[in-house]
């Protein structure tokens, strides 16, 4: 968390964070006007209430309406909770294990077998295409990709 | 009341409010899986994450056999509505992802095409990729249809899967499958694939195979790689609502 600190205090002043409850009644608004938008969106293109919070209170740090000291502290709780808050998701899956029997056991084993591959297909490919497109950068464009 | 009349009650589904079991339990395994995660010093199968998920099962398993129900029957009525609040809280903690976002607003200003470019033809790479190896495994085109949603939000997934023919409720298993996987493995992964040198390519990858938990790993790894993941969920999110129906159409999955 050191290499945060560090970029909140190149942001410039530095401020006291906002008490609590406000940066809670943010967080609050954020997800209000978010669920209330969300439903706008077409059933055929789903975009579901956080992922629209997300955007918008990056548009609203953004746009200087919210300063990060008015929220930085809940946020950094929230983040460091996320693995706790998603143990219920996880054990969700109590509800469904029949996903994995259904057709038969080989499937069920494949499918897991799929599932961790995919995973890490994910990951790797997406990271390996960055850098490649970072390289076109650098060398075609000739763009400095030096990040501090 | 003796244990099993308080457990009895939570079994009735009209009761059915009995919310602290499961955010007691919830806590229980999880603080249990980060005790063996200290002592054991940081073995991956004893991430607490990937512990409270097998412990907590087992758990509601094994009283499920006491109470003598069926385990979903037990799960639904006893852990659910605790366990629905805790899960609420994900909806403020994914917003939450805004924050390291802006703080490496340097990086994003910096590089958005390329971002966006790299989750585009990352992901459909991916799509081939996973498409080859899920039939290259024996599985039919149910299950197919529904691997290719996983990269995006659990709720963006699911509908998605259900409208190209797959299983939502397997697509939602393998989007928390990925999740645990990914805060698991995520050191000895990068480790293996040299995904060190370039923070942009390895926050893309954590928050798209991991979604938001990846994204906390990715936090902790460092300012960029955190600020990549959080843009990651949100735009592989649309990339998947985009690119995924017409690759299925065009495989001719559904």
């Amino acid at each position: 968390m050191a290499s945060n600190q560090q970029a909140s205090k190149t942001e410039g002043t530095v401020h006291e964070p906002a008490p609590i409850l406000q940066q809670m009644g943010i967080f609050g608004c954020v997800l209000f006007v978010s669920s209330l938008l969300s439903p706008l969106f077409p059933k055929s293109f789903p975009v579901p209430t956080p992922v629209i919070g997300l955007v918008l209170m990056y548009v609203l740090l953004a746009s200087h309406i919210i300063k990060l000291y008015q929220v930085e502290k809940m946020a950094d709780f929230l983040i460091s909770l996320i693995a706790f808050l998603f143990v219920p998701s996880g054990v969700q899956m109590a509800n469904s294990l029949n996903v994995f029997t259904d057709d038969g056991a080989l499937t069920g084993v494949m499918l897991i077998v799929t599932i961790i591959l995919a995973t890490i297909i994910l990951l790797v490919v997406i990271a390996y295409t960055t850098a490649a497109f970072m390289a076109v950068s650098r060398k075609v464009f000739h763009k400095s990709t030096d990040i501090q | 009341m003796t244990w099993v009349t308080f457990f009895g009650n939570a079994l009735d589904p009209k009761v059915g409010g009995i919310a602290f079991f499961g955010i007691f339990l919830s806590l229980v395994v999880f603080l249990i899986g980060q005790y063996l995660f200290k002592i054991s010093n940081g073995f991956f199968l004893f991430q607490p994450l990937f512990v409270g998920m097998v412990l907590g099962i087992f758990i509601l398993w094994l009283m499920s056999k006491w109470f003598g129900v069926s385990l979903p029957t037990f799960y639904q009525a006893a852990y659910k509505p605790g366990g629905d609040i805790l899960f609420w809280f994900l909806n403020p903690a994914t917003i939450a992802f805004a924050i390291p976002l802006y703080r490496r607003n340097d990086v994003v200003k910096k590089f958005w095409l390329e971002i966006v470019l790299s989750l585009i033809v990352g992901m459909v790479i991916s799509l081939f990729i996973i498409y080859y190896v899920s039939k290259g495994l024996g599985l039919n085109n149910k299950i197919i249809s529904s691997m290719l949603p996983q990269a995006a939000t659990t709720a963006i997934a699911m509908p998605i899967s259900g409208a190209i023919g797959g299983v939502p409720a397997v697509t939602a298993m393998a989007c928390i499958i990925n999740a645990v996987l990914i805060y698991a493995l995520a050191d000895f992964l990068i480790k293996i694939f040299r995904l060190n040198s370039d923070p942009v390519g390895a926050g893309l990858g954590l928050g798209t195979a991991g979604h938001t938990v990846g994204s906390a790993k990715a936090v902790q790894l460092g300012s960029i790689q955190g600020a990549m993941a959080s843009i990651a969920v949100v735009v592989i999110s649309i990339v998947v609502d985009i690119v995924v129906p017409p690759f299925a159409h065009m495989m001719g999955l559904f």
